[in-house]
């Protein structure tokens, strides 16, 4: 009897035991990867293609690459709200206390403890940490071939360049950390532009001209990106030689000029338009774009501009949400004088007639003055066609005309006529297969104008300059009026829709005194709400005047901008973002004037 | 679901008809007497049934009885309120009982952990919980019941049916999962969301390490013990059932303007702007009021392009804009045309989605039992409507209990539950900008619910703002299908090895399947239209866990001498699976075309094995535990106990440090049993105890925590590299997740000083703790420097946090006069939480919770404060003057030698001051206090009782003191800047600045430039608001039938009541309901634990009448 119940008792115990054996308490994770997994062509190729994705700085849903409870739009590698907002080339949008903390940022009055900081700087650092990724893991994957860890090591570099350059541009000083960093909290005592050179030059080193996919960088991709560098640095000299060869002999350099990833010979489209339609992309003036792409079966917007998912008319047809306004300030830039040339200093003088503060029930007439024709590419404005989607109404389409003014942008427009391809309608605000255009040949072209005159040689920044105008002259840049206004995909008439005039400068006009305010003048037009002009106007040092010139101008006419002062030495660089001196345990510094 | 209602229905009628139908034969006559254990006087009104029979009687006045016995029965069964029931064997024509009351319930058994013990014997803090009075709430889920009714454990709940309410036991333990261990019936379970609670015979809370500690691993949180009911004696079959109405609150919840007051006002804020900007003032009037010197109210709301001109805004009876001809609700949004007849007098918006709704609920059990075994089976169906429209709770449960034995020397048994739940909850979740709750304090009232159309009208036509129409956002779910399914329980068997030793195995665990679908289409009458065209998501998981344990105990009494020793082992294991996908664009919007294949558009697809059920997160793993453990518990002389437990753990979360240890030491002192105190006859009991001991944790740790994971992301890490139009993604990596393989436990040391009081022949019980709890290690997902980039940070061992508080409980019951008794409990809870350390090489803090106050949070969880303190500015008062205000710009400038020029950022007139908190002279980031607190002071609650004859009266009260609520409903309606054109409140209009309202609540109203770091962009003090209050949670008036008519017919117990639910609520709190839940749906999903306390529009708890059943027979 007793031996039986023993027998069972070992049995019972001898089974719970089994439970317990090694290899219980082991649960492997599953649904990912662990680095024994990658470190093979496959693995790197994969982490490189994850590293360009950090180009869209998105992460799931609508937030940024920061995580979780972030909106796409406060790391926009648009740069709409740090490069445009806070430049003045347009308004914030929407009503006043709608995303709130661009505010300050629009004033000059930004604080540290400001989210937006925060959520850009992770999502920047992110992308350097997949670009580190790359690097580090292709250094325990003996199996790549030499040739692919050449291609893959100088993408790798010239992608975390990118990501420092706009790191050094908004915040200054900011810590490095490569693929051999441990330990990530580092001091950020460092200029760090020489690293970011070293990283454009690897890439322009060892990149091939020609590359299988159109989305991936090349030899003059970097090329240009290390002259932007030298730009941004003052280097001129360095600048000037790598210009003369990225551009051709055609557009006044001194070679066959670089090369698009699918080889096409760097140029100016004819069609100011065509590098803010998505069907247009890659053409021969993208020099380094980030590829978007509309209905990718993600059924979101993280590859069709979801950075930029704001900034749509308001009551309109593209449903939100009014952001993103371009300013009366910038719209009355586009006035031209009888000879087709800008009001360089007083085109505030000579204003375009808006529709401000009038209902679209009452009626207005569009302004008759002379007008260069990249306006009505750039601003919608009351009474003109926008794209096919019909004549802008005014104020309908504005959230709140008195908080940011009559305009809205245009730039970052699809067509409704090919809706369905370069649209996506799968999240609440709409996206666009349109490119983002990092750096383009017109960018290229008036840096190279900059770079000339900075050295003296007006003649030839006259030449870059004036080869900008003369595409922006070309008659296919003229919007016309609809055939039916009831019906705008009914197409185009031949009337102009405004009065368009404008000339190439005559030879001989760009001097000392004369040359770079006009090369200054002409980044303001021809790049335009592409998230340029605050940095811009920072590295020339009159961001102070031209601001604060801006906001006792632009203040009256809106509601947004009460609190604007811009302080030299101080607000040409954002602050570092509290919570990141926070955890640094003291080891970054504030800016200066934080 | 229908059908199967009916089919249930008819077996149910079919089994009472076959138990009612038993009859019987031949009797014997016998008289007797039932008698008050206390003062042995006759106890009137008990009910003496014959075992096995429906013969049945009533005592009288002095407690005597007769019955007729019939042929073969010899057992009767005597039941009384306020007593134990009895059973005994008629040996001849005369019988005394004495009945025991229920009150003295110190040799009740307590089940705590792997064991039972005699309440008398406890030294660790356990809280026995009377089931009597927990279950007269109308709820169906097991926390529900707990509020008020245990000292130490807080609940906070919400009207929403199936929303399981937040619980914790004595303060908070982690930043993460503080949701206590349930064991039920022997199988540990985080989840009872659908546990019958007319099932359940005891529950137990273990609230101190000597009582949960045994529990180790899991044990931090504290431990609940739920055992099932058994059958015993002659069968018998029992219904309880009730139905209802549930009545939402009434009035203007909101406390929003009309649409004459929405105009009125917004003229007001225009006015205000232009006398502080005479400069560049905004033109009066907007697209609704019209431009004129004053508003008029539109009679047509339109939002449409005809003929190339586009009409948005509020419009004349007879324009053209408004001509019916144009309307046209077009389903692609390309010609839409909304034209809806403005309200007037103003949608109710709150009402228009808040109703009346019925609740019920249906149980229906049959137990019995004798010496070889036992049987319990029931069916239960809770069938709650939402007072929000589209949401319900429709829950059935079956259990099957039963025991045997096999020969004198083996049990064995089974306990197992089905359950079917289907529950639609809020649609965008509760507490959060997005729900219909949310925006029906948003949605302006000119606005109706549907256009000209019967279309929903919406927020489209311009200067109403982007609210979402509320009713759609609940109505477009109407044919949202989703269903869940589990079965919980376990076998198990025990042996008497040796006299004294029992061998006890149990397996159990869970295994739950379920699906949901969703249908949205497009919006086109919003201002924002969330969906341009039709999405299906469908979604289903499946999964389980099991637990198996396996104990020796010994048990030994020798002389004074008792000894009880318990060890065991037990392994665990959990997986779960989830699968589901979406489409698009579907050529009908019918609901039974609509499936993941019938859609036109992408099609996407997603399955992991993720730990969260139903997520859809790539990255998961199982989870196992394996534990040993062991337990002794000492007494001399019933007099001196002592007790220690132990336990070793180890988890799949951890790798380096896989094990822990736990342990516990308790004593107990029972003083009253001490000759010296023999005198003080008042006394019946009188224990004092104490305990420490280390509980553990790891909840807070993914399953994943250790691995370094790099993953694919469609979103994320894919890129056209190839420049492609449509779907050529090029498949990418990346580190995804940073591996934290040096984890380990937490360690929860807890200290615990109690006594536990009897005086009064049992009349009065008090039970008293005080604990005091350390936590270190604490498990929390450290924010690493940026530079690190954006993976997921694994949880480390870096936090730690206090806990110290009194849980008090005391009993009573008296009889007034011969008929007419009293009894009432009060239970009081007291916790007081404080942070020690988050990262001791970090930030001494960290902030949640955003809002709308972008870049600065409310909640600053810090060191030296509670979790979840609300944090932000100050405000002193208003600025009244200009004077006032360049005084304070000079003060500061001169304080901080130039470095700042004004004294706080947009200031001005009429606008809040903010206070000098650090006393610096100016106010910037550093000038932010601690503004509340959510976490109460005490809590309690009061169970009060009359019986009077049949009648039973009783009243349960429940409160909160000393809490703060973040109140940020206000920041929709209280700055009319906040939302131009949206709904505003009362207080925007009436009681906001103005020159000549200087004593206002709201600052100046200013429709261009309202919103400022000086108003509402920043958290202030504004929404800060006072959380205590008093409700009536249950009142109830029932009536016992005794006759012998009903004997006869075997009906033992009937008894019927008519209850009332939250009938008051005292409260100074303005919102709609001081009971603040969690939002569990937003974006990110707000912690429980972190992050409690706000209100941005909450379902409130409903009042509700029941009218109830109970029968046995």
């Amino acid at each position: 009897m007793k031996p039986k119940k023993y027998n069972l008792l070992i049995a019972a115990v001898a089974l719970a035991t089994l439970g317990c054996s090694k290899g219980f308490l082991n649960k492997q994770p599953e649904g990912a990867l662990q680095q024994y997994q990658i470190t093979n062509t496959a693995g790197v190729q994969a982490l490189l293609t994850g590293a360009y994705a950090s180009l869209y700085q998105e992460g799931d849903g609508n937030t940024t690459l920061a995580g979780t409870g972030t909106n796409a739009w406060e790391a926009s590698p648009s740069n709409w709200i740090y490069g445009s907002v806070a430049g003045g080339d347009s308004h914030k949008g929407s009503s006043i206390s709608d995303q709130p903390p661009i505010v300050p940022i629009a004033n000059a009055q930004e604080i540290s403890s400001n989210g937006f900081f925060n959520d850009k700087w992770i999502s920047l650092y992110e992308g350097v940490k997949r670009c580190n990724q790359v690097l580090a893991t292709l250094a325990i994957s003996p199996s790549v071939s030499d040739s692919m860890r050449t291609e893959f090591t100088a993408e790798a570099h010239f992608l975390r360049g990118h990501f420092y350059f706009e790191l050094r541009r908004c915040f200054h000083m900011v810590p490095w950390i490569d693929e051999t960093t441990t330990d990530y909290n580092q001091p950020n005592d460092a200029d760090i532009w020489p690293k970011i050179e070293a990283d454009f030059t690897w890439a322009m080193d060892t990149l091939p001209a020609k590359q299988p996919n159109v989305g991936q960088v090349n030899k003059w991709a970097a090329a240009s990106y290390l002259a932007k560098t030298y730009v941004y640095e003052a280097k001129w000299a360095q600048a000037k030689a790598l210009f003369d060869q990225i551009i051709p002999a055609s557009y006044g350099g001194t070679g066959a000029g670089g090369v698009t990833s699918n080889n096409l010979t760097y140029g100016l489209t004819d069609r100011f338009e065509d590098n803010f339609d998505a069907s247009q992309k890659n053409n021969k003036e993208s020099v380094f774009a980030i590829q978007m792409t509309a209905n990718d079966g993600t059924l979101s917007i993280a590859h069709a501009n979801g950075g930029d998912m704001l900034n749509f008319p308001y009551n309109s047809p593209f449903r939100c949400c009014g952001f993103f306004q371009p300013s009366v300030d910038l719209a009355n830039s586009y006035r031209t004088d009888p000879n087709g040339l800008p009001y360089v200093t007083d085109y505030n003088s000579h204003g375009i007639a808006n529709d401000q503060g009038l209902d679209s029930k009452a009626p207005f007439t569009p302004d008759a003055g002379n007008i260069d024709p990249r306006l009505d590419w750039t601003v919608g404005r009351r009474g003109i066609p926008v794209h096919d989607w019909g004549l802008h109404p005014g104020n309908n389409w504005i959230r709140d005309q008195g908080s940011a003014g009559p305009y809205s942008n245009k730039k970052n427009l699809y067509w409704q006529g090919n809706l369905s391809t370069y649209s996506d309608q799968s999240t609440w605000a709409p996206g666009s297969a349109i490119n983002l255009l990092v750096i383009r040949f017109a960018d290229v072209l008036l840096m190279a104008a900059e770079t000339e005159a900075q050295l003296g040689n007006y003649a030839q920044a006259e030449v870059y300059v004036n080869d900008v105008r003369v595409r922006a002259a070309n008659p296919a840049n003229i919007l016309y009026q609809y055939n039916d206004n009831a019906n705008p995909l009914n197409g185009f008439s031949t009337t102009p829709a405004a009065n368009y005039v404008i000339s190439p400068y005559p030879a001989g006009y760009f001097t000392a005194t004369t040359a770079l305010p006009a090369i200054y003048f002409e980044r303001k037009l021809e790049l335009a709400c592409e998230g340029h002009r605050f940095f811009d106007l920072a590295r020339w040092g009159i961001a102070d005047v031209m601001m604060n010139a801006y906001y006792s101008f632009e203040g009256k006419i809106t509601g947004d901008l009460s609190t604007g002062n811009f302080t030299k030495g101080k607000n040409e660089y954002f602050p570092i973002p509290q919570p990141q001196i926070d955890l640094s345990n003291g080891k970054l510094k504030q800016n200066t004037g934080y | 679901m229908r059908p199967k209602l009916d089919c249930l229905k008819g077996w149910l009628f079919l089994l009472l008809a076959t138990l009612i139908s038993i009859s019987s034969f031949a009797q014997t006559k016998v008289t007797g007497k039932v008698l008050s254990a206390a003062n042995n006087q006759g106890v009137p009104g008990a009910t003496v049934q014959v075992v096995g029979a429906k013969t049945a009687a009533i005592t009288a006045n002095d407690g005597t009885f007769s019955i007729v016995l019939p042929a073969g029965r010899t057992r009767l069964e005597i039941s009384s309120v306020g007593y134990d029931n009895q059973e005994v064997t008629v040996s001849g024509p005369t019988v005394t009982v004495t009945l025991t009351e229920k009150s003295n319930t110190l040799n009740e058994v307590v089940v705590t952990g792997y064991a039972t013990q005699k309440k008398k014997d406890l030294t660790g803090a356990v809280a026995v919980v009377d089931l009597g009075d927990a279950k007269k709430q109308p709820v169906p889920d097991v926390n529900d019941m707990l509020q008020g009714q245990a000292s130490g454990v807080s609940v906070v709940g919400s009207g929403q049916p199936g929303a399981s309410p937040v619980i914790h036991i004595r303060g908070f333990n982690s930043f993460g999962n503080n949701v206590p261990l349930y064991v039920v019936d022997g199988v540990p379970t985080q989840n009872v969301a659908d546990l019958n609670t007319n099932d359940i015979a005891t529950m137990q809370v273990l609230k101190d390490a000597g009582a949960a500690s045994i529990y180790g691993s899991r044990a931090s949180n504290g431990v609940i013990i739920i055992t099932t009911k058994r059958g015993n004696g002659r069968p018998k079959v029992s219904y309880d059932g009730y139905y209802g109405t549930q009545v939402p609150k009434g009035g203007n919840v909101w406390h929003v303007l009309n649409p004459t007051e929405e105009g009125t006002l917004l003229y007001q804020a225009e006015a205000n702007y232009n006398t502080l900007n005479p400069s560049s003032p905004t033109p009066l009037g907007n697209t609704i009021y019209g431009t004129g010197a004053t508003p008029v109210v539109p009679d047509y709301l339109v939002s449409g392009t005809v003929g190339g001109v586009t009409y948005s805004g509020g419009f004349a009876a007879g324009s053209t804009a408004a001509d019916p001809a144009n309307y046209n609700a077009d389903p692609t949004g390309t010609n839409y045309y909304q034209i809806a007849k403005a309200n007037k007098s103003g949608t109710d918006w709150y009402h228009a989605i808040f109703k009346n709704a019925p609740i019920q609920s249906h149980n229906l059990s049959v137990a019995g039992g004798g010496d070889q075994g036992n049987y319990l089976f029931s069916v239960n169906l809770f069938d709650q409507q939402g007072t929000l429209i589209e949401t319900h709770l429709k829950r059935y449960t079956i259990r099957a209990n039963t025991n045997f034995k096999v020969g004198n020397r083996i049990r064995i048994g089974e306990n197992i539950a089905y359950s079917s739940i289907d529950n639609p909850q809020a649609n965008g979740g509760i507490l959060v900008e997005g729900s219909a709750v949310g925006f029906s304090m948003r949605e302006n009232p000119i606005i109706p619910v549907y256009d000209i159309g019967g279309n929903f009208a919406g927020s489209a036509p311009k200067g109403l703002n982007n609210p979402r129409n509320p009713v759609s956002i609940q109505a477009t779910t109407s044919n949202n299908r989703g269903l869940a399914q589990r079965i919980f329980g376990n076998v198990y068997g025990e042996a008497d090895v040796l006299k004294n030793l029992t061998y006890r195995t149990s397996f159990g665990g869970e295994y739950y399947a379920g699906w949901a679908h969703t249908f949205t289409i497009p919006d086109y009458y919003d201002a924002e239209p969330q969906y341009t065209t039709s999405t299906y998501n469908e979604s289903s998981y499946n999964g389980g866990d099991w637990t198996w344990t396996n104990t020796l105990a010994y048990n030994l009494t020798k002389g004074d001498h008792n000894l009880k020793v318990v060890g065991g082992m037990e392994s665990y294991e959990f997986v779960n699976h989830n699968i589901g996908g979406s489409t698009q664009n579907y050529f009908s919007y019918d609901p039974l075309f609509v499936n993941l294949t019938t859609g036109a558009g992408t099609q996407t697809n997603y399955s992991n094995s993720n730990g969260t059920v139903n997520s859809t997160t790539v990255i998961g793993a199982g989870e196992t535990l394996v534990s040993y453990f062991a337990r002794a518990d000492y007494s001399y002389k019933e007099k001196y106990l002592i007790g220690g437990t132990f336990r070793r753990d180890g988890s799949s979360k951890f790798i380096e440090n896989r094990w822990g240890n736990f342990y516990a030491v308790s004593a107990g002192w029972r003083i009253s049993q001490e000759d010296f105190m023999k005198r003080a006859t008042w006394i019946t009991d009188l224990k004092i105890r104490g305990s420490y001991g280390l509980m553990g944790n790891q909840f807070n740790a993914l399953s994943t925590n250790s691995y370094t994971l790099y993953s694919l992301d469609k979103q994320k890490t894919y890129y056209p590299t190839v420049g492609g139009t449509g779907s050529i993604l090029t498949s990418g990596l990346a580190l995804t997740q940073i591996g934290n393989p040096a984890a380990k436990w937490e360690q929860d040391g807890n200290l615990n000083l109690g006594f536990d009081l009897t005086v009064l022949k049992g009349q009065l019980t008090v039970s008293a703790d005080y604990y005091q709890k350390n936590i270190k290690d604490l498990l929390y997902q450290l924010t690493l420097a940026g530079t690190n980039g954006s993976a997921t940070v694994p949880a480390y061992n870096v936090g730690k946090m206090t806990n110290n508080g009194l849980d008090l409980m005391i009993t009573g019951q008296t009889n007034i006069t011969h008929d007419l008794m009293f009894n009432g409990s009060l239970s009081f809870t007291t916790f007081h939480n404080v942070i020690k350390q988050i990262d001791a090489n970090g930030t001494p803090y960290f902030d949640v919770d955003g809002r709308r106050f972008n870049g600065s949070y409310i909640v600053r969880n810090a060191v030296g404060h509670p979790v979840s303190a609300f944090y932000g500015y100050k405000i002193a008062g208003f600025w009244q003057n200009q004077a006032e205000i360049t005084a304070a710009d000079q003060a500061a400038q001169k304080a901080s030698n130039g470095a700042v020029t004004t004294y706080q950022a947009d200031e001005g007139v009429g606008r809040f001051r903010y206070a000098d908190g650090n006393h610096q002279g100016w106010i910037d980031a550093s000038s932010k206090e601690f503004l509340g607190n959510p976490n109460p002071k005490f809590t309690y609650g009061a169970n009060l009782g009359l019986t009077y004859k049949g009648f039973d009266f009783s009243v349960f009260l429940y409160g909160v003191y000393g809490n703060d609520i973040w109140n940020n409903v206000k920041w929709w309606t209280d700055f009319y800047a906040s939302f131009p054109g949206a709904a505003s409140s009362k207080t925007a209009l009436y009681n906001s600045w103005t020159p000549t309202h200087t004593n206002a609540a709201a600052p100046i109203q200013d429709a261009v430039n309202g919103s400022n770091a000086s108003t509402n962009t920043v958290p202030n003090s504004y929404f800060v608001e006072k959380g205590s209050y008093l409700r009536a949670k249950n009142t109830t008036l029932g009536y016992s039938f005794t006759s012998a008519k009903l004997t006869r017919i075997g009906i033992t117990h009937l008894r019927a009541y008519v209850q009332a639910i939250n009938l008051f609520t005292i409260t100074k709190y303005s919102g709609i309901d001081p009971e603040i839940s969690v939002n569990q749906m937003g974006n990110p999903p707000q912690n429980a634990t972190t992050d409690f306390g706000i209100d941005e529009g909450g379902y409130a708890n409903p009042r509700q009448y029941l009218v109830g059943l109970q029968v046995t027979f």
